[in-house]
């Protein structure tokens, strides 16, 4: 399934992304579907509570997803279906597989925080192949890494996502 | 309010639990545009191996934010969570975090404490083992009286 022209994307810039400025209201949201269906910590959705905190006023949860819908750049275009075709993003013919889904998620963090306001950058890139056989026959796990920084250039975390395609 | 001093290895973590429902996954898909089919009809996630629809992975790794935080409170930083998918969440199970101290060490000003994390279903499946590294500022240290 992996072909040489497949390797030969490794590392390199896949995708990038800048998010439209954070608004409360999205951290409100993430907030309370994760902690669904109970009350979320006031830290990621009470103002005056977060500013006594030593974060001195909201911040999204580590994990939250700025780029989950609508992005500054690129510019929307009609959502299609997903289809896990990476490598097409790099004008690579994708492997043929049927179903798609995560194996492993990793995930670091800087310490520094999201915040209302903040405009955030991903880069996206696959950083590694390999082949399994599994239940369903051969698999293909791809490592995606997504490196987010906010307006200050600041690095926020790295994201590395394995998924598996059969 | 977390003891960092008192941090050893062996101690466990309060657990999280949540039902697999879709009332929980519609909520998550709202904010992650997470609309994979798998997770939102029972019949595609049979198409797939599964006996029903299962919940999506950033969800998964999401509880286990929620876990840390819980634990931790605010005076902990969450740096790293990883964890391996063995088996989903199927629509009509409960999941539970659960998580366990394997070694304190001090870096700088600040304590971190490594962690083996893990979700298990109510029937007892490993749904996902992993590793968490969270830190706390370590505790200013009273001089010593001059002698």
């Amino acid at each position: 399934m992996i072909t040489d022209e497949m390797r030969g994307i490794l590392g390199k810039a896949m995708a990038t992304a800048t998010s439209f400025p954070i608004a409360e209201s999205d951290i409100r949201k993430w907030a309370v579907a994760v902690y669904y269906p109970e009350v979320p910590p006031p830290l990621f959705w009470d103002e005056d509570y977060a500013r006594t905190t030593p974060f001195g006023g909201i911040v999204a949860p580590e994990e939250f997803n700025p780029m989950g819908w609508m992005t500054k750049e690129p510019r929307p275009t009609r959502k299609e279906a997903p289809r896990g075709a990476y490598e097409a993003q790099l004008g690579v013919t994708p492997p043929v597989f049927k179903a798609n889904m995560q194996s492993q998620v990793r995930v670091t963090y800087s310490g520094v925080r999201m915040r209302p306001g903040d405009v955030i950058r991903s880069t996206r890139r696959i950083t590694d192949y390999f082949e399994r056989e599994g239940r369903m026959g051969l698999q293909l796990y791809t490592t995606i890494a997504l490196e987010l920084v906010n307006q200050r250039d600041e690095w926020i975390k790295t994201l590395e996502t394995v998924y598996v395609r059969f | 309010m977390i003891d960092v001093d008192a941090l050893e290895p062996g101690q466990q973590l309060p657990t999280f639990s949540r039902e697999g429902t879709f009332q929980h996954w519609n909520r998550f898909a709202a904010v992650n545009d997470e609309f994979a089919e798998h997770h939102m009809d029972d019949e595609v996630g049979r198409h797939e191996g599964f006996s029903s629809a299962f919940i999506m992975a950033p969800m998964e790794h999401a509880y286990f934010h929620a876990m840390l935080r819980d634990w931790m409170g605010e005076a902990g930083r969450i740096v790293r969570v990883d964890m391996k998918l063995r088996n989903p969440l199927l629509r009509g199970r409960v999941l539970t975090a659960g998580g366990q101290v394997t070694a304190v060490h001090r870096e700088g000003d600040e304590v971190v404490v490594d962690l083996e994390i893990w979700e298990d279903d109510d029937t007892g499946a490993r749904l996902a083992p992993g590793t968490a590294v969270v830190a706390f500022a370590a505790p200013r240290r009273a001089s010593a009286p001059p002698a």
